[in-house]
Formats: C-alpha cells, structure tokens, sequence
C-alpha cells in the first residue's frame, strides 16, 4: 500500500441544486443544539447556575453545558480575563471543532469593566479571538444571557454567526496581538495555519509578519510528562 | 474570664520594650512594637498566651516615608481575641526576617508579600514566584508601580460608547453616561 499522501483528494463543488436547501436544515439543526464550554474566568460565571438550572432552564432551547472543548460548540467567557487565563483561554478555543461561538459576558470581556487598570487582565476580548456575541453588564442577569443566546441562536440560524473563520482568515491579526500580550515566543499546540487550509478558508490575513516570528519560534511539540501526584515512591510494605 | 486575660495580656506585653498597646476594642489589640522586637513578642504571644494562629500578614506601602508596614494578626482560640502586631520596616532594602519558625503558615503569607512588595524574608522556605508565576515586571502592589501607565503601554482598552448604547435606548432600556461622567484618563484635556 502507498503512503496516505498518495490518495488522490478530490474537490468537493456544490453542484446539488438542494444544497442551499440542505444548508439551511443544517444550520436550523445546528442552532437547536448547542453545547456551551463554560470557562468561567470572572465573578458573571455566578449567574450561570440560575440560567442551567430549572428556574431559566437553558436546556429548553437545546443548550446544555458540555464537559470538553472538542465536543462543545460555545465558548462562554464569564466574565475578566487574567492574562495568565487569556492563554489558556485561547489553548481552549482553539482545540474546538469548527463552527464554533464565542459569547463575551460581562463588561470585563468588551473592554475591562471595572478592572480596566489593572495590570492583570486583559481589556477586550476581541482582539485575541473573534467574538460572536456580548452580553454587557456587570453582571448580567440570566435573562440577559438566556436573551443573548437566543440571539446567537438566530443568527446560527441566519448564517450570520461566523467569526469563527474570521480567526483563519485574519490569523495573523489574532496571533500578532497575543504575541504582544504574551512575548514573541508565544505558541499553542494547534496547528491553526493547517486548518485554515483544510477549511478552504486561507486568505490574506491569514499568513503575515506575525506567522513569520511564530515559525522562527516555534519549537516542535513534545508530549506532556505523566506523573501521578509527587515522585513515585515505593508502596510502604 | 475574659477580663482575666486581658489583664494578664497586659502584663505580658509590658515585658516587651517600646512597647505601645492600642485596646480597639474588647477583643481586639493593636500594638506598635519596633521591628526587631517582633519576633519575641510573637514568641511570648505564642507561647505564653495561647495565641496560636497567625491569620494573615498584611503589609502596606508607605512610599512617602519610605517605609513598608507589616502587620501581623494572631489569633487566640481560647481568649477568642486578635492580637495585630505592627511594624516599619525601611523600603530600601526591605528585608525582613520570616516567623516560619514559630508560624508555619507565614511560609505562605511571606511569599505573596514578597512577590507583591518585593520584600525580601529572611530563613523564609521558599521565595519563589506564587500566584504571578508569568509575571515579570516590577512587584505590582508597590506604590512607584503606575497601573495605568502600564495599561497603557501593554493594553489596549477602550471607554464606555454612549452610541453604544442607543439601540438599547430606543427598545427602552440601557443607562447614557454623560460626556463629564466618563472615564477621568480618556476625557480629552
Ligand atoms: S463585569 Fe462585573 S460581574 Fe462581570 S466579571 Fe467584571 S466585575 Fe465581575
């Protein structure tokens, strides 16, 4: 057998004339379930529970918390990002499978709320990865989040909602203001340039200056040390 | 009972010199001591008086006389009062030594003291890096630290936009923060 390089890829091309019909059930479908990836970086995560739980009951719109990046289709970001956090935030953003949603809530998120003078956080969310959506407020009561994700519902629905390829298509925008924030030598283990072009969505904002520095940087991934707690020791006889 | 203690207190604490006890309230004692006296008035709290628990160890900057204040709050289970020692310590150097030898859990308190104010303690276990491990500009809490300056340099942020806000007001909600109430370092001189 050859090597799996050899396989020949073929091109999809629309041609099915039902495909915007069939596009359109899919982005129906694809608003009726949502998964949310809580991160819950600041104090709004408090109004989260209410929203879950019966009184507000998300689930009654088909949202339901979901436990893993890679299985959740929304980032909630609950409120001010600590710098250290904003990095783990962006690891997690981009080990979810595309399409994804990123909802902003709290004033923190749009432009630091009332910790904008702090050396600790990060002011505006949405220059370190794209935002769908902001619920403001400091903090939002659960029918302002559970308003705000209807609205992300509808405009699933209407095709609106897709900043996450602007990610691909202006990498190199995002990845410039992390590296100002986190230090030139700043690298996640996503290969995002791969995706981008395994979604068709290579553009020109994608590769510039910035993927210039991060290649020069960038060291090849090990995989992480297992340990189990402190040093192994001998079990006590 | 308590009165009891409290006098007894009294007279322990006048065993230190240049002592200066503040009663704030009945269970709660300020006293002023010099810095070098601290380590026998915890030790005689400690062991002689049943104060056992050191809760936290606060510090403030006090840039205009040049001096860092470490306040050291004890804790009696038996006498349910609060001891708070205070001390000056001079900025520069600022070190200082550590009480982990009589309290173990100061190990904590001194390390965010001196990651914050950049103190160092002496015989301390472990002065690393505590909670800012990706932090490496000067030890924030100080007062010559200029928060905004900083923001400024590394952040971008930006004021509240009562445009913003319009399409909220015209659905019938939503607060407009006037020109003169906004953010004092963005408002155009
Ligand atoms: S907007 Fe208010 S509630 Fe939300 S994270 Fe900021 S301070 Fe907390």
């Amino acid at each position: 057998m050859g090597s799996i390089k050899q396989i020949p890829v073929v091109e999809a091309k629309r041609t099915n004339p039902l495909a915007r019909v069939f596009d359109d059930l899919v982005r129906f479908c694809r608003s009726r379930s949502l998964f949310i990836l809580h991160y819950c970086t600041g104090c709004g995560a408090i109004e989260l529970p209410p929203a879950m739980t019966s009184r507000f009951d998300m689930e009654r719109l088909g949202i339901q918390p979901m436990v893993s990046p890679r299985q959740a289709d929304i980032l909630l970001i609950t409120g001010y990002v600590s710098i250290k956090t904003l990095k783990r935030v962006i690891l997690t953003y981009e080990q979810m499978g595309s399409p994804k949603y990123v909802i902003g809530i709290c004033s923190c998120t749009v432009n630091g709320g009332m910790y904008w003078q702090s050396y600790a956080t990060a002011k505006k969310l949405d220059e370190y990865m794209p935002v769908d959506l902001y619920i403001a407020g400091c903090m939002p009561r659960p029918e302002a989040v559970i308003a705000g994700l209807q609205q992300l519902m509808d405009k699933i629905h209407s095709g609106e909602a897709s900043s996450w390829e602007d990610y691909y298509r202006n990498y190199d925008y995002y990845l410039g203001n992390q590296q100002k924030l986190f230090g030139e030598d700043w690298q996640t283990p996503t290969d995002v340039i791969s995706e981008a072009k395994h979604y068709d969505l290579l553009s020109e904002g994608t590769l510039g200056d910035h993927t210039r520095l991060l290649e020069q940087h960038q060291k090849p991934l090990e995989a992480l040390e297992m340990r189990l707690g402190h040093e192994q020791e001998e079990p006590a006889k | 009972m308590s009165k009891e203690i409290t006098h007894w207190l009294d007279d322990l604490l006048a065993e230190i010199e240049g002592i200066v006890v503040r009663r704030k309230s009945s269970r709660r004692v300020r006293v002023d001591v010099p810095a070098d006296a601290l380590p026998a008035l915890l030790e005689l709290l400690q062991g002689r008086a049943g104060y056992i628990h050191l809760s936290a160890i606060s510090c403030v900057d006090w840039i205009k006389e040049d001096e860092f204040e470490l306040v050291y709050h004890v804790w009696s289970y038996e006498s349910h009062s609060l001891v708070s020692a205070h001390i000056r310590i001079a900025r520069e150097p600022g070190v200082y030594l550590s009480v982990y030898d009589l309290y173990q859990p100061a190990a904590f308190f001194e390390r965010d003291i001196h990651e914050m104010y950049g103190i160092h303690f002496e015989g301390s276990p472990n002065m690393e890096k505590f909670i800012l491990t990706e932090w490496d500009g000067p030890p924030p809490m100080r007062k010559e630290f200029d928060s905004e300056a900083y923001i400024n340099e590394h952040l971008s942020w930006q004021n509240y936009n009562p445009e913003w806000l319009q399409e909220l007001v015209a659905e019938g909600g939503g607060v407009i923060i006037p020109p003169e109430e906004q953010r004092f370092s963005q408002k155009k001189k």
